[in-house]
């Protein structure tokens, strides 16, 4: 069975368990208390009218029979007592009072002292009881009389002090405050870690988790700083190995390139040349990928609708069988702060996606909430299938179809760009278009 | 007929040294070629040379002392080999007073254009030669900063060239209210573009002026001289 209602986040949860706990418990003790203090009215109603019943028949059985009507009419009886004599019980449409209220009553007016003991009454039958609101006593006197006493009874009230209900609904109130102030305090570091985790995933060198708060909590902060270390660590590794490589190749690429120049065939030369430049090309990627642009530059303003108009010239220059299908739309000025090298860097490696995989390049630029810049490079190409969407961030990951193309791609641009995207706090997603080819959108703070 | 130059390479690999030289030789440019510092001065001291091609990544004393070391004797011309994107030793070669730089690996046919130009630049017009101390130029309120390559607005922003584009105004900016005709210009474009220069060379100036907001049709900074040149006619501050 699945609960629809039942909230999905742990805080929520959990207080709503203890809240039910605190309610359950409340409950019951409500209930335990309400219980008792009807037994200690019960005890004090069954005094109270022992009482005053033994006296009215005490009175009663000390008077002459023959008086005893006048005085019956002249004793004082509150509203809420009658009293008749008769020669046999009275007729009444109640049973007898259940046993243990009898009891009590019969306990109480027995110690009533009544002056002599030969004035105690024979019998005794009682009717009656709570649940009809009154009691009728019917007491034989010496004498063989009966003395019927009918009184009213006060029913139970489990709530009678009016103090009780606001102070027990206001601890209630109280702990259920509390709770919730405890749940959401013990599930923030939850809440930390995930975005820790989110953080490190965009970032790996975010700053570490606070290694403070309760041994729990600590404990796992410094095991997801040390894997968050191990992880930059090997990161590290990896890409200071690549940037070794890269800087050891430029030697022999350089003399590859003097000896080229050498050769006396001229296709062969421009062959050779050709791929020592694809071979550049690589090498300068790898060590593009493996440096850290935040270390490298400064931040500075740059008109971006300028850079990117620039860009497209480039690629125009460079391509000039698709220079009328690069295209900006956008305002004509547009500052931001940003690594201006790096951002180049970065918007270049998606415009030249856009031209190498889709054969054009249609840029716009807008700004949203005064606050972030977005950027869409939307090209007519294949696009890319959903299953290598997740995939061409990685490293050195090319398309199935680039891969045997002359590219000359290494599978860095995008890795790149979403580098020193996110190091300016912004990002780049793809998407491919519904009319074919592909979005790339990039959102960039200002 | 020109004189043959004659070029210093300072660079730490023997083969790129000789294959250098053998290179710039059949191009008709004398080379001496040394491995590090230590040989650099000696060289220096015991020849005549009209550039310096000095690699930055040298072992022992680093490129960038030699370079300081060179421009305190004198103000010949220096072609840097940078690393691959290290642009922070770019810059700080450019400031130094670096002519040009070329990064590494380098295509020796774009290093031989370099010199060339360099030369060029050195010998027929000692007035407008590079000068070191210079870290920007202003005109009409914009910057141009040649250790950044970059142009910035009056505003202090930055407004992106593309490398042909940033060739063009350095050298309109250099020679400011004087007229470049067409020849000198293809030289500046030439291996920046493919394509006709002639065309390239209209398009990057079309495009400088939007940049520079210099209205096309009566254009103010950048005027077209009838006979085919441009002018950048704005004085020009030294910073
Ligand atoms: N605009 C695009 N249209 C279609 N496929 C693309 C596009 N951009 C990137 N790709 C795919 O993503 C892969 C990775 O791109 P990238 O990281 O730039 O590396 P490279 O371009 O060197 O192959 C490419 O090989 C290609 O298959
Ligand atoms: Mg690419």
């Amino acid at each position: 069975m699945k609960l629809y209602l039942w909230p999905r986040s742990l805080a929520t949860r959990t207080a709503l368990v203890l809240l039910l706990g605190l309610a359950i418990v409340q409950v019951a003790g409500l209930t335990i208390h309400a219980l008792d203090r009807m037994d200690v009215q019960r005890l004090a109603q069954a005094r109270d009218l022992a009482v005053r019943v033994a006296s009215f028949y005490r009175t009663i059985a000390l008077t002459d029979p023959g008086r005893r009507p006048t005085v019956l009419a002249d004793l004082h009886r509150g509203p809420d007592l009658t009293a008749a004599l008769a020669g046999s019980p009275p007729d009444v449409d109640m049973p007898e009072m259940p046993t243990p209220e009898q009891r009590l009553l019969r306990v109480n007016m027995s110690m009533v002292w009544m002056g002599a003991p030969n004035l105690r009454w024979r019998e005794m039958v009682i009717y009656g009881g709570h649940p009809w609101g009154k009691v009728v006593v019917a007491m034989r006197l010496p004498d063989g009389e009966w003395l019927n006493v009918r009184a009213k009874l006060e029913p139970l009230r489990p709530w009678h002090s009016p103090t009780f209900l606001v102070a027990f609904s206001l601890m209630t109130a109280v702990a259920a405050v509390l709770t919730l102030w405890a749940v959401r305090r013990l599930t923030a570091p939850v809440r930390l870690l995930a975005e820790a985790a989110e953080a490190l995933g965009r970032d790996v060198n975010a700053p570490p988790l606070p290694e403070n708060g309760p041994t729990e909590v600590a404990v796992a902060a410094v095991a997801f700083n040390t894997m968050a270390s191990r992880i930059r660590r090997f990161v590290q590794d990896r890409t200071e190995l690549l940037t070794a490589i890269g800087h050891d190749l430029r030697t022999p690429i350089t003399r590859l390139k003097l000896r080229a120049e050498f050769i006396e065939d001229d296709e062969q030369r421009g062959k050779i040349l050709a791929d020592l430049e694809e071979l550049e090309a690589m090498v300068s990627a790898t060590l593009a990928f493996g440096r850290d642009s935040r270390a490298m530059e400064t931040v500075t303003s740059i008109d971006l609708a300028e850079l990117l108009r620039t860009i497209l010239d480039d690629a125009g220059d460079a391509r000039p069988d698709v220079a009328d299908r690069l295209t900006y739309e956008g305002p004509s000025h547009l500052t931001v702060q940003a690594r201006t090298l790096s951002l180049k860097r970065a918007l270049v490696n998606l415009v030249t996606n856009a031209v190498t995989y889709g054969g054009a390049a249609r840029v716009r630029l807008a700004l949203q909430d005064d606050r972030m810049v977005v950027i869409e490079i939307e090209d007519d190409g294949p696009g890319i299938s959903p299953a290598e969407m997740d995939r061409v961030f990685e490293p050195f990951h090319r398309g199935e179809p680039s891969r045997n193309r002359e590219t000359g791609g290494v599978g860095l641009g995008l890795p790149i760009a979403r580098n020193i995207l996110r190091a300016h706090g912004g990002d780049v997603t793809l998407a491919n278009r519904p009319a074919g080819g592909l979005r790339a959108r990039v959102t960039l703070p200002v | 007929m020109e004189p043959t130059p004659h070029i210093l390479v300072i660079d730490d690999d023997r083969e790129i040294r000789d294959l250098l030289a053998r290179f710039l030789e059949k191009q008709r440019i004398r080379v001496t070629a040394v491995r590090d510092g230590k040989e650099a001065r000696r060289a220096w001291l015991n020849g005549h040379y009209q550039l310096v091609v000095l690699d930055l990544m040298l072992p022992g004393e680093s490129g960038l002392d030699l370079a300081r070391w060179l421009r305190g004797q004198s103000d010949i011309p220096i072609v840097m080999l940078t690393a691959m994107g290290e642009d922070t030793d770019r810059i700080i070669g450019l400031e130094l007073g670096a002519d040009d730089y070329v990064p590494k690996p380098f295509n020796p046919r774009e290093l031989l254009a370099r010199i060339r130009a360099v030369l060029r630049r050195a010998g027929d017009q000692a007035d407008v030669r590079h000068d070191p101390a210079v870290r920007g130029y202003r005109f009409a309120d914009w910057t141009l900063e040649p250790a950044r390559r970059r142009l910035l607005n009056p505003d202090g922003v930055e407004v992106a060239l593309t490398g042909g584009e940033y060739d063009l105004l350095l050298a309109l900016v250099e020679r400011a209210n004087r007229v470049l005709t067409r020849d000198m210009l293809l030289d500046l474009l030439r291996g920046r573009q493919a394509g006709p220069f002639d065309r390239a060379i209209d398009v990057a100036v079309s495009r400088l002026r939007r940049k520079l907001e210099d209205d096309g049709r009566n254009a103010q900074l950048i005027k077209t001289v009838r006979g085919g040149g441009y002018v950048l006619a704005a004085t020009v501050d030294r910073l």
